[in-house]
């Protein structure tokens, strides 16, 4: 469906189900150069499960208008005003990798007349999420190998055996960022090494906190999401084995009975 | 160009797609002989049906073999995915089917192998789809032959008989000025000599039956998508950019933005049409895969060597190889495939008709059959066989003369490939008188 803020139209697939106002919302955010498509296997199964669904496209990534944002603060205002909406009885907001921190900062920072916040789902999340000084070089100069870099990266094997049947996921990972509008790693990859807001954010949050990772992340390593679990009372951490940052594609029911467990325990 | 894995060919064409099988450690990809899969509940069988997980509910739709197979001839094209079909016919059928319906338009090269051109000329039309032939050589008329109702190019790399070899980037140019895809039937070349998807190539068919296989022994066929194709913004395919009334209201572009032609054409096209592939031919399509760099080189030497022979033989008035400088694709096949212009190609011998039949009847080792692509070599007469529906006319326009013989050079011992061809030929001028 299409959503209008600021006159500027964003895209969200809702598994071309109507929002119904009474059932909670499971609300999907994606990573750097990246689409709401990266949530095949875990959003679709929500929204014919009693949850609607939005899995977003941020601004100036797939199907969206506007411009990539080089802040998390600023992707998360936006998130904000546009879950100030509605779209929903209470809202479980999940995110990837720079879609995580978005989703921290926003729940962070939420507004009032936003829905409830009921679950916070942090999916491939470190927190710093430093990037490699030769990532973010190829990402200013030579964004195709900054997609490749990423792509190697994310795959904890890098021979595939992808549980979608006759998909390659490394290659339609590469594919997916190729797609990105020009610039769009750079700028996303800026937001995520520059963010700093994490800890001023956890203080403020009051609502159930989950993290999934990859026990073979190398791009958000899982030591850093159990470190900052570890920091936060209450809040559970499931550590998905041969799995790298890709997570959603490596191991689509891991991800997604996380999520199902952990949202359900939030009804 | 960065590549999506820093793994490299002949390691993705072993291991591609495959992890030990985790309750025996079968080193193999086992072969997974079952129609159907038991659910865990009737939850977990309705959430596979409605693509809310990822797996297997019927082998029709997917099977674990053949998803191996699927995800490596993938891997090895540098696509998003594949899709394994039960012949190469099917799936050229399948990439029509999926990409448009009654009214639709094609243009396509004319030097198409015969299977094709029956589908497009003969049978297509019955159903509302129209094609329009074009050498692959005259770029002109392809972009002539655009109409606005025109939903693919259509072409093969290495064009059958005659070896034209398709201008790739410019016809993909040409393609996505009018926002229609390229689908390129790589059957000849396989990944090994050429990947299409780095030449502009949207969708990519191979006949898995030649050289992916190998060994002459199962038919299948496979298609491969790049995930570039922008079908939304073409306006082109409403298949895949509105809902599908056939599958809970799903737009396929919207479900992904990369994989919206594969999953429509698993959807709807496997699962109305059924042309899938069993198992067992996967299993021996990945044992040929296994191969295909060492087979592919193999191959090409075997022609480098048999093309030159024939270049001295006095009898041979024409060869149509690529890599001879008269050969009108000369240049395009140093720029396009500079690892070797396949091993399938054709000549013609003096003597016409009766010259051509005595040759093929005095060949050995070479076997008189209707495939290409094995590992051992094979002879044939397109005017009698692959093309004999078409027209005298269609066959020239085709590049065949009513003697050309085609060729498919095997893996033997290339000496014995020379001895062979040389009694044949001998045989060949005496019948010619």
């Amino acid at each position: 469906m299409k959503l209008t803020l600021e006159q500027e139209r964003y895209f969200a697939y809702t598994a071309a189900r109507r929002i119904e106002p009474d059932q909670d919302t499971v609300v999907f955010v994606h990573g750097a150069a990246m689409n709401h498509s990266v949530w095949i296997n875990q959003s679709r199964y929500f929204a014919y499960h009693g949850y609607n669904v939005l899995a977003i496209d941020l601004p100036g990534h797939g199907q969206s208008g506007g411009n990539p944002m080089d802040s998390i603060e600023r992707y998360a205002r936006w998130l904000n005003d546009l879950m100030s909406q509605g779209h929903g009885r209470r809202h479980h907001v999940v995110g990837h990798s720079m879609g995580a921190l978005i989703c921290l900062e926003a729940a962070g920072t939420r507004p009032e007349q936003a829905p409830p916040l009921a679950s916070l789902s942090l999916v491939g999340f470190s927190f710093p999420m430093a990037v490699s000084p030769d990532l973010m070089d190829a990402a200013r100069n030579r964004p195709g190998e900054a997609h490749a870099m990423m792509t190697q990266w994310s795959h904890a094997s890098p021979i595939g055996g992808e549980p979608n049947p006759g998909f390659w996921s490394a290659g339609n990972q590469y594919r997916l960022m190729e797609s990105s509008h020009p610039g769009t790693v750079f700028t996303d990859l800026t937001a995520c090494n520059t963010y700093h807001g994490a800890p001023d954010a956890l203080e403020n949050i009051t609502c159930p906190i989950l993290f999934v990772s990859g026990i073979q992340d190398r791009m958000a390593p899982c030591k850093l999401a159990q470190r900052t679990a570890e920091t936060q009372s209450g809040a559970e951490i499931t550590l998905l084995p041969e799995c790298g940052h890709n997570l959603m594609s490596e191991s689509p029911d891991g991800v997604r009975d996380a999520l199902v467990r952990f949202i359900s325990k939030h009804p | 160009m960065p590549q999506p894995t820093r793994t490299r060919f002949d390691t993705l064409a072993l291991h591609a797609g495959q992890v030990p099988d985790p309750k025996t450690g079968a080193r193999a990809v086992p072969i997974y002989q079952t129609a159907s899969y038991v659910f865990r509940d009737s939850e977990h069988a309705a959430s596979l049906f409605n693509m809310e997980r990822p797996g297997h509910a019927y082998s029709r739709l997917s099977n674990p073999t053949v998803s191996v197979l699927e995800e490596r001839v993938a891997a090895l094209e540098e696509g998003v995915g594949g899709i394994a079909t039960a012949s190469g016919q099917a799936a050229l059928h399948l990439a029509v089917a999926t990409l448009m319906d009654g009214g639709s338009h094609i243009v396509s090269s004319s030097a198409v192998y015969g299977g094709s051109h029956n589908l497009l000329q003969y049978t297509l039309p019955r159903f509302g789809i129209t094609t329009t032939f074009v050498s692959p050589r005259d770029i002109d008329a392809i972009r002539a032959a655009i109409r606005p109702q025109t939903r693919m190019i259509f072409g093969e790399v290495l064009g059958n008989p005659g070896n034209d070899i398709l201008n790739l980037p410019v016809v993909a140019e040409l393609a996505h000025e009018h926002g229609i895809p390229l689908v390129i039937d790589s059957t000849f070349t396989t990944p090994y000599l050429i990947r299409p998807f780095d030449h502009g190539t949207d969708i990519i068919m191979h006949s898995a039956t030649k050289f992916l296989c190998g060994h002459g022994t199962v038919i299948g066929g496979v298609l491969v998508d790049n995930g570039r194709f922008n079908w939304e913004q073409s306006g082109k395919f409403p298949t895949l950019s509105e809902p599908y009334e056939g599958f809970h209201q799903m737009s396929f572009d919207e479900e992904s933005s990369t994989g919206a032609f594969l999953l429509r054409a698993r959807r709807e096209g496997l699962r109305d049409f059924g042309a899938c592939m069993s198992p067992t031919t996967a299993f021996y399509v990945l044992q040929g895969l296994e191969t295909l760099s060492i087979r592919m080189d193999r191959h090409v030497s075997n022609t480098r060597k048999v093309i030159e022979f024939l270049h001295r033989q006095d009898a041979v008035e024409e060869i149509s190889y690529p890599e001879l400088p008269e050969h009108p694709d000369y240049h395009l096949a140093q720029s396009l495939l500079p690892k070797g212009a396949g091993a399938v190609f054709s000549f013609t011998l003096q003597g016409g008709r009766e010259a051509g039949k005595a040759f093929v009847e005095s060949l050995r080792i070479f076997s008189h059959l209707a495939n290409v692509g094995d590992a051992k070599s094979l002879v044939i007469h397109p005017a009698s066989t692959t093309h004999y529906r078409m027209s005298e006319a269609d066959l020239l326009k085709a590049g065949i003369n009513p003697g050309t013989i085609r060729l498919s050079i095997g893996l033997e011992d290339p000496d014995d490939l020379l001895e062979d061809l040389s009694r044949a030929i001998h045989r060949s001028r005496k019948a010619a008188g």
